[in-house]
């Protein structure tokens, strides 16, 4: 465990707590503006999007990192399959378990 | 309460062994679960870590996935408001997705005293936070004997990508999602991971402005 390490999980922990106690805490002082409310909205579906990109295009899987490269990057083959189930059924372990199946099978049939 | 429970095992699970699979210790990938309680973001951090994020990249997603709790924390406050100093803290620590959830269908309807509230609260969200610790320090544990081939990490986008569907109720949502995504791709190759957080602000005000338009 480094310094670094302990610092970002922890002051992770102080942004989150802030958030959660807040109102609990500090209900007298300030109340939410309606902008903000009606923005919060959009925030789980844009940084969600968001976050999803470079777990898609970056970095190798612990496939690669054992067996070697392969010509076509099956992360994003099998994020795409993983989006189609969940449309399709709604669930998220099924979504979970589709997703790693196409990673392992479209990386099986490139080596 | 307990039909809530048995959804926040995979995902406790998943929390302890993602971070294992990119190298973390079963004591770090718990540090997470103690500090934060806080499942999507936990795995944005381990995740935005292991691409040697910036702190403030780092920070500031956390703080855009936990934003929601600003209003479940709004909407809980007045039922908790006499309560002392150190059960507010706590109740602050231990608020999740589930108590709001129950609490904030409950304590309406419910003639309860304070004491009664507090422990309503506390009893639900104690066996919420034991149940979460435990399976991610299971799932940690379990991650250290999966081999790495496995790529048990890459469950993390997997989620987000369930999460992020789940949230798509409207054209407006799906704008910010698609206008989220688009920039995140576009500014792949920014240092820093910013192409994150400006994915993030662009989804935002993407889908504000489409709301706008369409009212």
């Amino acid at each position: 465990m480094t310094e670094q390490f302990i610092w970002t999980v922890a002051l992770a922990g102080l942004v989150t707590l802030f958030l959660k106690s807040a109102f609990i805490e500090g209900q007298h002082y300030f109340q939410l503006p309606q902008w903000f409310i009606d923005a919060l909205e959009f925030v789980p579906p844009a940084i969600l999007c968001a976050l999803v990109i470079p777990g898609i295009f970056k970095g190798d899987v612990g496939l690669v990192r054992e067996f070697g490269n392969v010509p076509i990057d099956p992360k994003p083959i099998a994020a795409l399959i993983a989006a189609m189930t969940f449309l399709a059924t709604k669930k998220t372990i099924p979504t979970l378990l589709a997703g790693m199946a196409s990673l392992y099978l479209v990386f099986w049939v490139q080596i | 309460m307990t039909p809530l429970l048995p959804g926040i095992v995979p995902f406790g699970l998943i929390a302890g062994f993602t971070p294992v699979s990119f190298g973390f210790t079963w004591f770090d990938a718990w540090a997470g679960s103690l500090l934060m309680f806080a499942g999507a973001s936990q795995l944005a951090a381990y995740q935005l870590m292991n691409e040697s994020a910036s702190l403030w990249v780092i920070l500031l997603t956390v703080a855009a996935i936990n934003l929601r709790y600003l209003l479940y924390s709004a909407s809980i406050a007045p039922h908790l408001a006499n309560a002392d100093r150190l059960t507010r803290l706590l109740a602050g620590y231990g608020l999740t997705d589930q108590i709001y959830a129950i609490c904030h269908r409950d304590y309406p309807t419910h003639d309860w005293d304070l004491q009664e509230r507090i422990a309503y609260y506390a009893g639900g969200s104690f066996l919420i936070w034991g149940l979460w610790q435990a399976c991610t320090v299971l799932g940690a544990f379990v991650g250290q004997i999966i081999p790495v081939f496995w790529s048990l990490e890459f469950m993390i986008p997997l989620t987000f990508l369930a999460l992020a569907l789940n949230t798509l109720k409207s054209r407006s949502h799906q704008t910010a999602a698609v206008t989220g995504a688009i920039v995140s791709f576009a500014g792949l190759t920014l240092p820093y991971n910013l192409g994150l957080i400006l994915g993030g602000v662009a989804g935002i005000i993407a889908g504000v402005m489409h709301q706008r338009m369409r009212s």
